[in-house]
């Protein structure tokens, strides 16, 4: 890193009081995990705190989980490369949750089953070896999902608080920040997560409201816009043209990734389904989450345009061009370092305080809960159906706990040694997928179509693998994606037209697996078809 | 309608939306704290409730 860029990056409004709010804030958030843990003694309230969530609170908690750290980055990032356009996945976001809201797509009915995990579905469903299958299937996509979380976190908070233009604060922060995950999420479980999703959401909402206000505020309602046309033309606002790497494809793979699988089959949101009190309040839960869906995309993706246009038109963000987005070349920087770089000189002291600690809560809610529902997953769907004696509650619990400090370290291995240079969010939707595509057509299937057989099941499930094509060192490695010259190249099949081939897949095998081997008809269980 | 007319519209309106659901959740979720802790507190409330499970 030259002087130029260190003298750039150092240069943020954060300060001592804002240290103070965001270590009072995280204070407070250890002390709930330390009050709350002696609520933690069984399963159900360790993992699905008793199934005693009401509405408000399963909003709060919806809404604390899937607005994430890591969710802002990679939308910030959207939106700073794509503009206006990137606005499509959030519209498809809120009106994918506000279907599952109204028709209980999916969860009403596992809800109603009373399971605590998805692959419990499988069993009671199919059988125990898609149970096992399906576990593996998720805790693959799901740890591989989760692998740049913690870099990605990490970046935003030396981003905004000027440490990036020291080299080594990367690692430290992100040392730090996943001691702190671990230390709290072993504690609690799934109820002080709530609690602290509920805390996380009013610091978070004022500051996101406060600071998107304040963004337009400074930067010009009309400026922005001009700013977007200027820079990016056309396909800044137009998602249907390639320019801005979006696209039809793109957009039909959105529907499916941020429309109904990020609400109805993801599991840390199913999870939430799950812990809520009744089905009648899993569905208003859903309703009023469309909202947080579709916000926790457009506020982000805002925050990368208001980055894009400081940066492009604001004479206190010229030095950041170069960096960036300089006229001729390559950037020298991430663009992920884009937004928090900008929000740390955008912003004032105490609002960028109040603002970290929010970030930092968000980090702190997606990590405790995936931690939580990965280990979650190993321990109830595949250790203790493969044991010969069952398994008691407290051996669950510990084996969760130790699992969740086993997941830790391989997020920080992970974050060290990836060498992919795809969007964050495109390396999350190909990961998770190959999780999803397959367990979104068999949830469906199996839940509405009785015919649906556990061989078919199995095949539907395995087919996710086929989204690994998707993932750039190894659409390199297959010849996927190959040079054009020492900078460029080009991608045979992009990653969503990968997606949407393995759902098709998925729903081809699952159905034909399931005519050519149905169960017999002891095994049809028809009171889980909803 | 133009993209950017579209786009405006949907950003105005979900932050409208977003600040009034904020408002309901702070308080109302407060509300529902109190009576989880409360069923959590209550130890007659589901004894076997990890019985049927794995």
């Amino acid at each position: 890193m030259n002087e130029a860029t260190q003298e750039a990056l150092s240069q943020s409004n954060f300060g001592v009081v804002d240290t103070v709010i965001v270590v009072v804030y995280l204070c407070i958030s250890v002390v709930i995990g330390l009050l709350v843990n002696r609520y933690a003694g069984s399963m159900v309230n360790y993992v699905g705190a008793g199934r005693k969530v009401g509405v408000w609170l399963g909003v709060a908690t919806m809404t604390g989980t899937e607005l994430g750290l890591v969710t802002v980055m990679y939308s910030a990032q959207k939106g700073f490369s794509g503009g206006f356009a990137a606005f499509h996945m959030a519209v498809l976001a809120g009106v994918g949750t506000l279907f599952v809201g109204l028709t209980g797509f999916i969860v009403g009915p596992l809800r109603r089953i009373e399971v605590l995990t998805i692959p419990e579905f499988y069993e009671k469903r199919f059988n125990r070896p898609v149970r096992i299958v399906g576990a593996v299937m998720l805790v693959v996509a799901g740890v591989l999902n989760m692998g740049l979380f913690l870099k990605t976190g990490s970046m935003f908070i030396v981003g905004v608080t000027g440490l990036a233009s020291d080299s080594s604060a990367l690692f430290w922060v992100m040392i730090g920040l996943l001691l702190l995950v671990l230390c709290y999420t072993t504690l609690g479980g799934m109820i002080s997560v709530i609690l602290t999703d509920y805390v996380q959401f009013v610091v978070l909402s004022f500051g996101l409201l406060t600071a998107t206000a304040l963004a337009i505020g400074k930067l010009g309602w009309s400026q922005i816009f001009e700013v977007v046309h200027h820079e990016l033309g056309p396909a800044g606002f137009d998602p249907t043209l390639e320019g801005a790497g979006f696209g039809w494809s793109y957009i039909v793979w959105m529907l499916i990734t941020a429309g109904l699988v990020g609400s109805a089959v993801w599991p840390t949101a199913v999870a939430r389904a799950l812990a809520m009190e009744s089905e009648q309040a899993v569905r208003k839960q859903y309703m009023w989450s469309s909202i947080s869906f579709a916000i926790r995309f457009i506020i982000p993706y805002f925050w990368g345009i208001c980055a894009l246009v400081f940066i492009c038109s604001v004479p206190a963000g010229s030095d950041l061009k170069d960096l960036f987005r300089p006229d001729e070349g390559t950037p020298t920087l991430n663009n992920l370092y884009a937004m928090p770089v900008v929000m740390g000189r955008l912003l004032p002291p105490v609002l960028l305080g109040i603002v970290t600690a929010g970030m930092i809560a968000a980090f702190m809610s997606t990590h405790d809960s995936y931690f939580l529902t990965w280990s979650c997953v190993i321990t109830q769907d595949i250790v203790a159906p493969l044991m010969r004696k069952p398994l008691s509650t407290a051996a669950r619990v510990r084996l969760t706990r130790m699992l969740i400090v086993v997941l830790g370290g391989y997020v920080l291995y992970w974050s060290l040694f990836y060498q992919g240079s795809e969007d964050i969010w495109d390396y999350m939707a190909v990961t998770g997928g190959i999780y999803f595509t397959g367990a979104f057509v068999v949830l469906m299937l199996g839940l509405y179509w009785k015919g649906t057989s556990s061989c078919g099941a199995f095949l539907g499930l395995m087919s996710g693998f086929l989204m690994l094509l998707g993932l750039e060192p190894i659409q390199k490695a297959v010849g996927l994606k190959y040079a054009i010259n020492d900078s460029e190249w080009a991608e045979r099949l992009t990653s969503s037209q990968i997606g949407l081939l393995t759902v098709g897949v998925a729903i081809l095998l699952t159905i034909a697996g399931s005519l050519a081997w149905p169960d017999k008809p002891a095994q049809d269980n028809k009171e889980h078809t909803a | 309608m133009t993209w950017e007319l579209l786009w405006k519209v949907v950003l105005v309106s979900t932050i409208g939306l977003f600040a009034l659901m904020s408002l309901f959740v702070t308080f109302l979720g407060a509300r529902d704290i109190k009576r989880l802790i409360r069923k959590l507190e209550d130890p007659t409330e589901d004894p076997q409730q990890d019985s049927h499970h794995g």
